[in-house]
């Protein structure tokens, strides 16, 4: 497990990258036990096409590379493809937008559907080390800044404070015919995110946002890890 | 380690270096203050002119001074202090108390003075209390380095680490003339060039003298030993802290969104909250709640009872309670047929206790003492706080019967507030506190208090 996050770390790093594709963070954090959507990278129409054997209609098609932090605002995410015809066009549209420099790949992804969206990341502190946020997700993110922080290693009981010391804990409940949020996969993907951090000193920050409560489960449907700048800071005491 | 901090705390002797014979100087009124407070252990004073200063024979120098002793403050000035630190390891003295300011509490000067210091210390193996300090307070051995002036201390169970002075001064002047409880230990952390507030609280947290603690930190010097020693000590006591001053921490990475949500001091929030550690957010706590605790156990639970001569307190205090996560709920069948024996028919009696009516039929001591008795007896109830109504002419009664009853039900928490003439008010204060009820001056105060009462026991599950 940490093998192989170090090998994609050390790749990324090889390759002058700042952070790690959506792919590649979410290939880590699976790693650890965080459940992430199911994806199929690939870099041409064929591929796309054949992804489908793996991730069912309706699929998401989004660019995927280093440097797309903010595919959304790029125009660099086609949602709710329900046909081959539908995510053959996506391929192109998107392709043509993300211009002719791009050197990164697509990834075909199922379409994850729920109402509530949540947020898990890290931050590294410079006094306590990698603090674990969990929090309110998608464009309430930023709006409402409704989240709060423990300091990794996280014991189970911190994981299940942090769920219900936001504002809005309430959206993990049994809300308007939805059933309430498996709380032990939360805690779960709390805990190791803190210990990604642990195990990785050169891993500066993580974003999972959003995590998407499908029915009772949540599932990570985007995910960002920075780099630190110096590849030998894994000291930060 | 735990032998220094009794050189600290349980001093068998002291000397004092920069002793003054002038009255007000640092250097004599710690003397005084020593004095005062009653300590019992062997006092040396040096200052190169010799003499004798409020009747102890003065040293010329620290060479001169007789071996084995325990403890020394430091009164020189700033400059002085790393040359002193090194004397005084020389001599073998392990303890030192530092009250000298000019450092980096100042500016890039006293900031490479407090590097030197630390150098010395290192390097001399001694433990520094301070520099920046208006010292320390050990009421069980009647000792204290303070050189603001205190008098003799209550004896409590309550003990104080604070990056300031003002609970070895100021702060410690209210409690003494205003609260009437008692503390244990008290210590101001000044720059924590050496000690900071994980060896005390380690300290306390092992000391059969203290029953709770109060920290105010402006900055945690080492925030991941902090979280370590605040958690295990948290477990068996009731650790509070106000933390001054919004953090630095978090700088905004460009990056992800949780970096930037980093700020404002939000990982020192959770930290806080992993460490047990039950947050303040008013000064006043400092010794509202600290008063409660050294008089009375920690409720049980967050269900609180009052008995009320008004009706708008009955209206607008649940409300605050609800505000407060406190819960008013309702009493035990037997307790409302109890309290309606008293009260006039047209008056429901519940929780809270519209008390005014029965007072009017049966007077004061029989309709409160009643009820307390009642509402403490019922199994729904962790704490009860007392809304006394004193005039002159309404009447001002013995209030003995609620040390009695608060003596009758120890597991829960009595406490008294006030609405009526002022006079009367400090008076039953002045009365009742030092019998083991804290008073309130405020209505809201008390509810404040078992709020966070509440949310301490809460976190002290093995209690």
């Amino acid at each position: 497990m940490a093998s192989r996050t170090e090998r994609i770390i050390k790749a990324a790093r090889s390759n002058g990258q700042k952070t790690l594709s959506e792919y590649d963070s979410k290939r880590v954090l699976s790693a650890y036990g965080v459940p992430v959507s199911r994806e199929v990278l690939v870099s041409s129409q064929s591929e796309a096409k054949a992804a489908v054997k793996k991730v069912k209609y309706p699929v998401v098609l989004k660019a995927c590379s280093a440097d797309e932090a903010h595919k959304t605002e790029k125009g660099l995410i086609a949602v709710n493809l329900a046909s081959q015809s539908a995510l053959i066009a996506a391929f192109k549209t998107l392709t043509k937008r993300a211009g002719k420099n791009y050197e990164g790949a697509f990834l075909v992804q199922e379409m994850v559907s729920g109402s509530r969206e949540i947020m898990i990341g890290m931050h590294r502190d410079p006094s306590f080390g990698p603090a674990v946020m969990f929090g309110l997700g998608g464009i309430f993110t930023e709006i409402l800044q409704d989240v709060t922080f423990r300091v990794a290693p996280l014991r189970k009981k911190d994981a299940r404070e942090m769920l219900r010391s936001i504002r809005g804990h309430k959206i993990l409940d049994a809300v308007r015919g939805m059933p309430a949020a498996d709380l032990d996969i939360l805690c779960h993907s709390l805990m190791a995110v803190g210990q990604v951090a642990l195990d990785h000193p050169e891993i500066e920050e993580i974003d999972i946002n959003p995590l998407i409560i499908r029915g009772s489960k949540a599932v990570a449907v985007d995910a960002l890890i920075v780099l630190s700048d110096d590849e030998a800071d894994g000291t930060s005491s | 380690m735990a032998d220094v901090m009794e050189k600290f705390f349980e001093p068998k002797s002291v000397c004092v270096i920069g002793a003054s014979s002038t009255p007000g100087k640092p250097g004599n009124v710690v003397v005084k203050n020593m004095r005062d407070a009653g300590y019992k252990g062997k006092v040396y004073l040096v200052n190169p002119r010799g003499g004798k200063i409020e009747g102890f024979k003065v040293y010329k120098s620290i060479e001169e001074l007789p071996d084995n002793i325990d403890q020394a403050v430091v009164t020189l000035p700033a400059t002085h202090t790393p040359e002193t630190v090194r004397q005084l390891g020389a001599k073998g003295i392990k303890a030192i108390v530092l009250a000298a300011s000019g450092f980096s509490e100042v500016d890039q000067v006293g900031e490479a003075l407090q590097e030197e210091l630390i150098a010395a210390i290192r390097e001399s193996g001694v433990r520094v209390l301070g520099p920046n300090t208006t010292g320390h307070v050990s009421v069980p051995s009647s000792y204290t380095s303070s050189f603001f002036p205190l008098g003799e201390i209550p004896r409590g169970s309550v003990s104080y680490i604070t990056q300031t002075g003002n609970f070895c001064g100021i702060s410690l002047r209210h409690i003494m003339s205003a609260e009437n409880f008692g503390i244990a230990r008290s210590c101001g952390l000044g720059n924590k060039a050496d000690l900071d507030e994980c060896d005390l609280l380690e300290f306390y947290g092992a000391d059969k003298e203290t029953k709770s603690i109060f920290l105010y930190l402006e900055s945690i010097k080492n925030p991941k030993r902090f979280l370590r020693v605040a958690r295990r000590v948290s477990q068996d006591t009731p650790v509070f802290l106000l933390k001054g001053g919004a953090s630095d921490a978090g700088a905004a990475a460009a990056v992800a969104h949780t970096g930037s949500l980093a700020a404002d001091g939000r990982v020192v929030d959770g930290a806080i909250e992993q460490a047990g550690v039950t947050r303040l957010r008013k000064y006043s706590h400092l010794f509202q709640v600290a008063k409660a605790l050294d008089a009375q156990s920690l409720p049980r639970g967050n269900r609180v009872s009052f008995l009320s001569p008004s009706g708008a307190f009955t209206v607008c205090l649940t409300d605050i309670c609800r505000s407060l996560d406190l819960e008013v709920p309702d009493l035990e069948d037997k307790t409302c047929k109890r309290l309606q024996k008293f009260a006039p028919p047209f008056i429901r009696m519940r929780n809270p206790v519209d008390i005014f009516g029965s007072v009017g039929l049966v007077g004061y001591e029989k309709a409160y003492g009643d009820a307390l008795d009642a509402v403490l007896a019922d199994r729904n109830i962790d704490a009860v706080v007392v809304i006394m109504m004193l005039t002159t002419e309404t009447g001002v009664p013995k209030m003995d019967f609620i040390v009695d009853l608060s003596k009758k039900y120890p597991s829960k928490p009595v406490y008294v507030t006030f609405m009526g003439e002022h006079k009367h008010n400090v008076a039953a204060k002045e009365n009742l506190e030092p019998k083991g009820i804290p008073c309130y001056m405020l209505v809201e105060e008390p509810f404040e208090v078992l709020s966070l009462l509440a949310s301490c026991r809460k976190k002290m599950p093995k209690r």
